[in-house]
């Protein structure tokens, strides 16, 4: 980790030359992980504990901190690979009920019980949190696509029309509710040759981006078929979801 | 290039979105909507032979070139293969084997409806224009694939003459045997 990074670290509070070198990157790795995957977290901790909104920040920093840097946390998480996300969930209740149960005793001005409302009940606190890590995940891995597909230096030229046909063909429409583009517009806009053409353009589109979201995947849910087992777990999730609110 | 806020538009999308954008970056699912496939079948028909068909072996695409200009045949599209007076059976052929391979493959770029209309298509040119069988698809079975591409509506008139056509020979065929 460079001294810049460490500097903008989330872990302000480390003395970075006190780790070792195993330390270091599992450290960096955990940086990198909570820096993306925040804005879960944050939404778990304010639908358990709405009571705690202006504090919400703090939290979770001394989370990130005082619990997940502690040794073997990471470990303990990679031992649960596949279920980083719920592992996750639980050491942050568990955090966030501890440090409760302390200011309770300390000050007692509120009980715990009123601390931690569920008005919308632990299901939808979960799936809130589970919603916006799909989010987090599929906004991360195609910040990366762009960026892989246009990449200057990469030797594939036609990777940035790739993109291009993956944005108008499925982002636009999907996401923005663009309409489709005409068939015989995509001919022209891009110079295709045939049908095959076409169709290959899409299909490498589909296949970086399979690409990228298992990379992105991996990185927390770690072996391969962890990583194909939480792919189909989010898509299961969001179908569910779909299905329940359309 | 217009850019896309990829942070901004998830985290306003409604899960259905976010599922069917995971269901349509499956591989197996379908690229192309139904009243696309007209449109796709026309380009596949001014699409020049060579592009498609050189994707054959080496030797098989140095023979293909050689026969799509041969004797000043102007074949640059499969549209040009299929109305030619005297079309090459050789390359009727490898058309056929083209749509069939695209027809038969989990993973094929062709819609499956275009590429069976190329493939009858083919059979129906080298049937009317030069008598001549390059299935071994029964009579039956035959008209029955010829009467599923003619009907199908996204279908350049045209072509779906040649369909008929070959029906009609076809059915001459079986009262004259």
């Amino acid at each position: 980790m460079s001294s810049d990074s460490r500097a903008s670290s989330i872990f302000p509070r480390t003395d970075w030359a006190e780790l070792g070198p195993a330390a270091v990157a599992d450290t960096a790795r955990l940086d990198r992980l909570i820096r993306l995957y925040w804005a879960p977290l944050r939404i778990f901790l304010l639908a358990s504990f709405p009571s705690l909104k202006d504090q919400a920040d703090v939290l979770l920093q001394e989370f990130a901190e005082d619990k997940m840097l502690k040794a073997g946390w990471l470990q303990r998480a990679d031992q649960q690979r596949g279920h980083f996300r719920d592992f996750l969930k639980i050491s942050l209740r568990h955090f966030v009920l501890d440090r409760l149960s302390r200011a309770d005793v300390k000050h007692a001005p509120v009980s715990l019980d009123e601390m931690e409302v569920e008005p919308s009940g632990p299901e939808e606190t979960a799936e809130a949190f589970d919603l916006t890590w799909v989010r987090t995940v599929l906004a991360e891995t195609l910040r990366r696509m762009e960026a892989d597909c246009k990449d200057p230096s990469a030797e594939q030229p036609r990777r940035g029309r790739i993109w291009e046909m993956f944005r108008i063909r499925l982002l636009e429409p999907l996401f923005n509710g663009a309409p489709q583009v005409p068939y015989e517009q995509l001919i022209e806009t891009f110079g295709l040759k045939s049908p095959t053409d076409a169709s290959n353009m899409l299909l490498s589109g589909k296949r970086i981006f399979k690409t990228h979201l298992s990379r992105v995947i991996k990185e927390y849910a770690g072996q391969d078929a962890a990583t194909a087992e939480e792919i189909r777990a989010l898509e299961e999730f969001v179908a569910r979801l779909a299905r329940k609110m359309p | 290039m217009t850019e896309f806020d990829c942070s901004g538009t998830l985290f306003k999308s409604p899960p259905k979105s976010l599922a069917a954008f995971l269901a349509a970056g499956e591989e197996r699912a379908r690229l192309w909507r139904p009243e696309e496939l007209g449109a796709i079948f026309r380009h596949q028909m001014s699409a020049p032979i060579l592009v498609d068909l050189g994707g054959f072996d080496p030797a098989t695409a140095a023979r293909l070139k050689m026969i799509s200009n041969a004797q000043n045949l102007l074949l640059k599209s499969f549209l040009d293969l299929l109305f030619h007076p005297s079309p090459p059976i050789e390359l009727l052929t490898m058309a056929k084997d083209f749509a069939k391979g695209n027809m038969e493959h989990p993973d094929s770029a062709l819609p499956n409806e275009v590429a069976a209309a190329l493939y009858y298509a083919s059979i129906a040119a080298a049937y009317v224009r030069l008598d001549r069988r390059i299935t071994q698809l029964g009579d039956a079975e035959l008209k029955r694939g010829l009467e599923w591409a003619k009907g199908q509506p996204w279908l350049e008139p045209q072509i779906a003459r040649l369909f008929e056509e070959a029906l009609q020979k076809l059915a001459q065929a079986g009262s004259n045997p």
